[in-house]
């Protein structure tokens, strides 16, 4: 209806749009279905209103809902009411019959056509197959295409639908006769007889205008049909036909085409850079921070901040000192919009570990200055610097195409002049063997180099497949470590030490790639160390543990309280230093490395082994020459009396007084033989040790039950044989530990704590009274009664569909019961009729004959 | 099973294993008894052939004995191989005698097997063999040292009729003359000693290693103990000047086995007081202990008790074998709450200085005792509840006097909890943090604590999966770390 009412006033809009006139009834339009009918709203009349309720039966629509329905109906029931006796069945097996409307897209439908089309050929004979030229036509809903386009009117494209009410000049004007004084009975009279003539003069107007465009169109389109072959040829001649792009046009498609430089920040200047740089170290050191700090062991500021503020709190003022600074940090959102960091420790160790893959990023970078550095160290020839230069970076370019970024440039002197029989790109060996082959055939530097470019190759960003490949060559590394250190002999150790060194920051890289499983494999190693250490718990273990440690040692965050690579190294040591004997110059001097190593694993947290002191008490005691009757006390693993309690003593020789200030060897930590320069060079370095274990230790609170035992054995200790350097660090460490030992102490008093106040109560909200008293209900049974509730509000509601489903079936029936009756009076009637008609003929006939007798 | 030492003759003497139970296996189906098979083994026992595994050997002959002695019929079979059984016995204690450890236990368990057969077996004479058993332990006594043998021996010393031929026999085979001279001998004697056992869960148990023969049956409690005492007294006897090896077995096997059954323990106080005086470190722990069982039973008084306990605390006692010992002595001497305050604060104080330097195992277990001994001397709470306002001081607490009631502990406070929080390990910087917070309302449970190996820790630091391993946040260059290196400092590795 709404369509038919378009085109008929069709005219009417377009004469109100082109010419303005007075005439009131311009404007006018049929009233539309789509308006609302005020008559078919029915209002439900609210007694009261009710603030804040939303009521959503206030006004309802019957004829519409029930004509809906009832459309609802014609379109099920109906449907299945009209086959119900039918033995055949209409089945839709066309592609997308779910769908309707919408969802038809042009692609399912597109499908469709497709799939017609392959049946069509599959049945069709072999013959038909490759007839271009088939007639088929294409319909679109039961229509063919053809008229379709015979129907089809351009001209309604650009009509507009407008407001086809009434609009209140013209009912004013025409309805209720307008103004009185402008108004007469013959005045009006001609009024509407202007305005007729006036609408039917432009209605023509409007048509002819119409045809001519209409005929104009028809012409270009005729034109253009006749063009356009003309114009698809040209376009494709002329793709074709392209002159040869001369250099500007090549140049212009490589910028157009030149790969993006990803947004980036802005260039920032070194002191910006060296900010940021401060601001990362500030945050991982934080974090640090807060990881080395213990579980039990409350931070001072965390403790006095209350941990629950009720809403009433009146923050009287009970300020335990630094509570107030850090009141703020109960709700606060920090620069990434986290919460309260303060509140829990989970935010801040995802950030860290966020952190770790921008650290990475920052240590390729610091890689390459390590080894910028290396290389200055090593080759001094700076003579053909800007060569190399040049050199290093072709090279590099084609060493590594496959580095995702590229690389910043900055002038690199290039380790590659030394090791340019290494081949850039190094596969990953398969096997150990093939490793370790592969590093055997080169020197210390080389092997480094190589391991560096190993891990180049197989970085996991590049493939996935090398997460796989930096796990092995890590276990291979530890593995080769070991094989080094195990045996080390005197020649070879300080070489085996060398590579060590060069192959630290590749192990730490190599870490960094895949923590969790690089330190499972190295906890691994460590666990069958400490296995085999168990075992034999009164020697000292091979070389290659103390490595591992070491290694721990330096890739590791050792400051942290619980750690689980450190911790178990840290237990480990204090294994070794409480129960291993010393026998040996190796025995003493893998005791001081591992004292050594223990010690960088507290620097940063200030936290103390026990058996470190112990330990270096312990070498103190054995420098010491003593007669037998002595009242110094050791702790075991050191003998109190028999020869391996005068190890280190010095005979009274002047023979060590002039040797000159010496740390300890490498060698010494593979050789057995105590000489006498290593006695003044291991007691050298316990001094050394004891001063910065007694630093380390010494702003806690006991720390003088650590220093006390060093004095008496200090005192002991025979001066007279060791050379100066020895008296120096002699005099510096008993100072420190007298100083130490008179520590003074405030009494160990419970923290003062905020006096607990009394409980405030949280006002308490009612729950809201709606006059219905409801009996009390669990949960459960509420939930229950509710759902009950429901489906009995559901039952009613089907039941009346059903009951009028009823209805409507039986309107159905009997519909058709009168149809069917009243085609058969109406045959009834044609028979009597037929009937009477034969009877009258045959009465005519027989008066007819009566007549001619 | 004893290892090879090489794979082909690992398949040799397998393969000859395997015949030799074929042919056993023949010889006692066979419808004639024909012993040249028996024979052959008993030749390779004796001659020791190396392609023949002489523990399978043994195994088989036991086998062929133990059926061979189940036949009922007394026929003129059994003169065949009765001569050869003497002889296999007389190859077997030889066995016994041997230095191979395997071969020797082994030889035990089929000579003590054979005993049973020989018992239970219907038509040898004399019921028990009871001489058999004699000359087994005679040369397990005489032979180098054989602890670990005669621990297996243990297993057979819990059937009753075993245990009281043993008791006899150790009383018969005491060694003579002082044990300095033989010490060898004697610890085996007195391992053999630490294997009588006449507790109540053996006594109640009523198992016979010969089930069938009830003559022998007629163990008495009583009897036992008396001659039990009889050992004793020998061994008390003899022990002049013996070493300090020897001396702790002693007091071990005094502990474990006779003072409970003594008939007159006061007279061991002399000899225990004896072992607490003159000697430290095991000797007078195992001694004290001695004491404290007479002090719990036979009400003796002993008035320095407290003060030898607290010189037993010092820093070597933690490589000690009985430190656990030493600790559960120590929990049940302290379990008085009726003891002068000040004695307690010496303890309390004494241990938080040894846990200061002990391996951590030792120093979780002393700050729970410390915990322990702050909640049954509520007094001694102002050690660690002083006054905030006081005066700084140094530690008065006197590490070297002897004497705890002296040694000030009551006015000193435990700043030494407080450094330990900042022990590297953190099962005993956590343990330490009870300072921090309300004392707790229970006691804690020491027992197994006490249990536990010293490289729990470490195990334990491992079996928890960790989530993240924090990397140190400075790649470092070299061998050095950027910052705090010690290693390179004082070592010129490179």
């Amino acid at each position: 209806m709404g369509a038919k009412n378009k085109r008929a006033n069709a005219d009417a809009v377009y004469a109100k749009k082109t010419v303005k006139s007075s005439n009131p009834f311009d404007s006018a339009t049929a009233q539309s279905a789509k308006r609302q009918n005020p008559f078919d709203v029915h209002v439900n009349k609210e007694k009261f209103k009710i603030l804040g309720r939303i009521c959503k039966h206030d006004r309802g629509m019957p004829g519409v809902a029930r004509s809906k329905a009832l459309q609802k109906r014609t379109q099920t029931l109906g449907q299945q009411f009209a086959v119900k006796h039918k033995t055949n069945k209409f089945k839709d097996n066309r592609i997308g019959r779910h769908l309707s409307g919408d969802q038809l897209t042009e692609s399912v439908m597109n499908a469709r056509y497709l799939a017609e089309k392959m049946s069509q050929v599959r049945t069709s004979q072999k013959a038909q197959k490759f007839n271009l030229n088939d007639d088929e036509l294409l319909t679109h809903r039961g229509q063919t295409l053809e008229e379709i386009e015979q129907y089809r009117d351009e001209r309604s494209d650009d009509e507009e639908l407008d407001d086809e009410a009434l609009d209140a000049d013209f009912t004013s004007a025409a309805h209720f006769g307008g103004d009185d004084n402008e108004t007469s009975p013959h005045d009006r009279q001609v009024a509407i007889d202007e305005m007729i003539a006036e609408q039917k003069r432009r209605k023509n107007e409007i048509d002819k205008e119409k045809n001519e465009v209409y005929d104009l169109t028809e012409k270009l389109d005729a034109n253009y049909k006749l063009l356009l072959p003309l114009v698809a040829k040209a376009t494709k001649d002329e793709q074709e036909a392209k002159p040869p792009a001369d250099g500007y046009d090549k140049l212009l498609k490589e910028m157009i085409f030149e790969p993006r430089g990803s947004v980036t920040d802005k260039l920032i200047n070194p002191v910006e850079l060296a900010k940021q740089e401060a601001e990362r170290l500030e945050k991982l050191e934080n974090e640090r921070l807060r990881r080395m700090r213990a579980e039990g062991e409350e931070d001072p500021a965390a403790s006095a901040q209350p941990k629950h503020r009720s809403a009433d709190d009146l923050d009287d003022g009970y300020f335990v000192a630094g509570g107030e600074d850090d009141g703020d940090d109960t709700l606060a959102y920090d620069l990434d919009g986290n919460l309260g960091t303060h509140l829990n420790g989970k935010a801040p160790a995802k950030e860290a570990s966020g952190d770790e893959d921008e650290e990475a990023d920052g240590d390729d970078h610091g890689e390459e200055e390590e080894s910028e550095d290396d290389s200055e160290s090593e080759a001094e020839n700076y003579s053909d610097l800007d060569e190399s230069e040049a050199e290093s970076e072709t090279e590099e370019a084609s060493a590594e195409p496959t580095k995702k970024k590229p690389k910043k440039e900055k002038p690199k002197a290039p380790a590659t002049t030394e090791d340019s029989s290494i081949p850039f790109t190094i596969k990953m060996p398969k096997t150990y063997e093939d490793f370790t082959e592969l590093l055997s055939r080169h020197a210390v530097a080389q092997q480094a180099t190589i391991v560096e470019r190993i891990i180049k190759c197989n970085d996991p960003k590049l493939d996935g497949v090398n997460r796989e490949n930096v796990v092995k060559l890590y276990c291979f590394l530890l593995q080769y470590l070991k094989d080094l250190f195990e045996d080390a002999s005197e020649q070879d150790i300080r070489e085996h030490f060398q590579l060590l060194s060069r192959l630290m920051p590749h192990l730490y890289t190599l870490t960094q790639m895949n923590p969790e499983r690089m330190s499972s494999a190295l906890l691994d190693v460590i666990k069958e160390k400490f296995g085999d250490h168990r075992k034999n718990s009164k020697t000292y273990p091979t070389l290659d543990t103390l490595i591992y440690f070491k290694l721990v040692s330096n890739v590791y965050s050792t400051s942290d309280f619980r750690h689980p690579v450190a911790t178990p190294t840290y237990v480990f040591m204090e294994h070794i230093l409480s129960r291993a004997r010393v026998r040996t110059r190796q025995d003493i001097a893998m005791g001081l490395f591992v004292v050594a190593i223990a010690l960088e694993f507290g620097a940063q947290s200030k936290r103390f082994l026990p058996s470190v002191f112990n330990f270096l008490e312990g070498i103190l005691y054995i420098a010491i020459p003593k007669r037998d009757a002595d009242e110094l006390v050791v702790t075991p693993p050191f003998d109190l009396e028999g020869p391996f309690s005068k190890l280190l003593a010095l005979p009274a020789t002047a023979e060590s007084k002039a040797l000159e200030q010496q740390k300890l060897q490498a060698a010494d930590l593979v050789t057995h033989t105590i000489t006498l320069d290593f006695k003044v060079r291991a007691l050298d370095t316990a001094l050394c040790l004891i001063q910065e274990a007694l630093q380390m230790v010494g702003e806690h609170t006991g720390a003088c039950y650590l220093a006390s035992p060093f004095i008496p054995l200090l005192a002991r200790l025979r001066l007279k044989p060791y050379p100066e350097h020895v008296h120096q660090h002699h005099r510096e460490v008993s100072q420190l530990a007298k100083q130490l030992a008179e520590q003074k102490m405030k009494p160990v008093a419970l923290a003062e704590r905020k006096p607990k106040a009394l409980r405030m109560l949280e006002p308490r909200f009612e729950t809201v009274y709606d006059d219905k008293r409801r009996p009390k209900m669990s949960k459960e049974k509420e939930e229950r009664a509710k759902l009950l509730h429901k489906i009995k509000r559901e039952k009613k509601g089907a039941i009346r569909e059903i009951r009028r489903d009823t209805a409507f079936v039986q309107e159905l029936k009997l519909k058709q019961q009168l149809q069917s009756d009243k085609e058969r009076h109406e045959k009834v009637k044609r028979i009597y009729q037929e009937a009477s008609m034969q009877q009258g003929e045959l009465n005519e006939l027989a008066r007819s004959k009566k007549r001619k007798k | 099973m004893k290892r090879r030492a090489s794979f082909e003759g690992s398949s040799l003497t397998e393969q000859n294993t395997r015949r030799m139970r074929l042919q056993a296996n023949a010889m006692l189906n066979a419808s004639t008894f024909d012993p040249t098979p028996l024979a052959k083994f008993i030749l390779n026992l004796r001659q020791k052939p190396a392609n023949i595994d002489q523990n399978d050997l043994m195994a088989v002959l036991e086998v062929i004995f133990t059926n061979l002695l189940k036949r009922e019929s007394l026929d003129t079979q059994a003169l065949q191989w009765d001569s050869l059984y003497t002889e296999t016995w007389v190859l077997l204690l030889d066995r016994i005698g041997s230095t191979s450890q395997v071969e020797t236990l082994m030889a035990l368990k089929v000579c003590m097997s054979l005993i049973k057969s020989e018992a239970e077996s219907p038509f040898v004479e004399g019921d028990w063999p009871i001489g058999k058993l004699k000359s087994i332990l005679e040369i397990l006594i005489n032979g180098p040292e054989r602890t670990i043998v005669l621990k297996e021996f243990g297993k057979y010393t819990k059937y009753l009729d075993v245990l009281n031929l043993s008791i006899k026999f150790a009383l018969e085979l005491a060694p003579t003359g002082d044990y300095q001279h033989d010490t060898i001998k004697a610890l085996n004697y007195l391992s053999l000693v630490n294997q009588l056992d006449l507790g109540k869960a053996v006594l109640s148990a009523q198992k016979y290693h010969v089930d069938t023969n009830k003559s022998h049956r007629s163990f008495t409690y009583e009897k036992a103990r008396k001659k039990l005492n009889k050992i004793w007294r020998g061994i008390i006897a003899s022990s002049n000047g013996i070493d300090e090896d020897l001396h702790r077995m002693v007091l071990v096997v005094l502990l474990e086995r006779i003072l409970p059954h003594m008939e007159d323990p006061i007279g061991v106080t002399d000899f225990l007081m004896n072992s607490l005086h003159e000697y430290d470190g095991p000797i007078a722990l195992l001694a004290l202990q001695g004491i404290f069982v007479l002090m719990q039973k036979q009400n003796i008084t002993y008035p320095d008790v407290y003060e030898k306990l607290y010189q037993m605390f010092h820093a070597r006692v933690f490589s000690n074998k009985y430190k656990s010992r030493l600790f559960y002595l120590a929990d049940i001497f302290l379990t008085s709450t009726h003891l002068p305050e000040n004695l307690v604060a010496a303890f309390v104080k004494r241990f938080a200085r040894l846990a200061l330097k002990s391996p951590p195992k030792d120093a979780v277990i002393m700050i729970r005792f410390i915990c322990n001994l702050l909640l049954r001397h509520t007094g001694l709470q102002k050690l660690i509840r002083g006054d905030p306002l006081a005066e700084q001081v140094s530690d008065p607490y006197n590490e070297k006097e002897k004497d705890p009631v002296k040694t000030e502990a009551l006015n000193s406070s435990l700043w030494e909890l407080h450094f330990l929080q900042k022990n590297a390990i953190p099962e005993v910087a956590n343990a330490a943090t009870f300072i921090n917070n309300p004392l707790p309302i229970m006691e804690f449970d020491l027992g197994p604590l006490l249990d536990v190996e010293d490289s729990r820790i470490f195990d334990d630091l491992l079996k928890s999966k960790a989530k993240q391993y924090m990397l140190s946040y400075e790649n470092t260059k070299t061998l050095a770390l950027a910052k705090h290196d010690t290693v390179t400092k004082h070592f010129d590795l490179v």
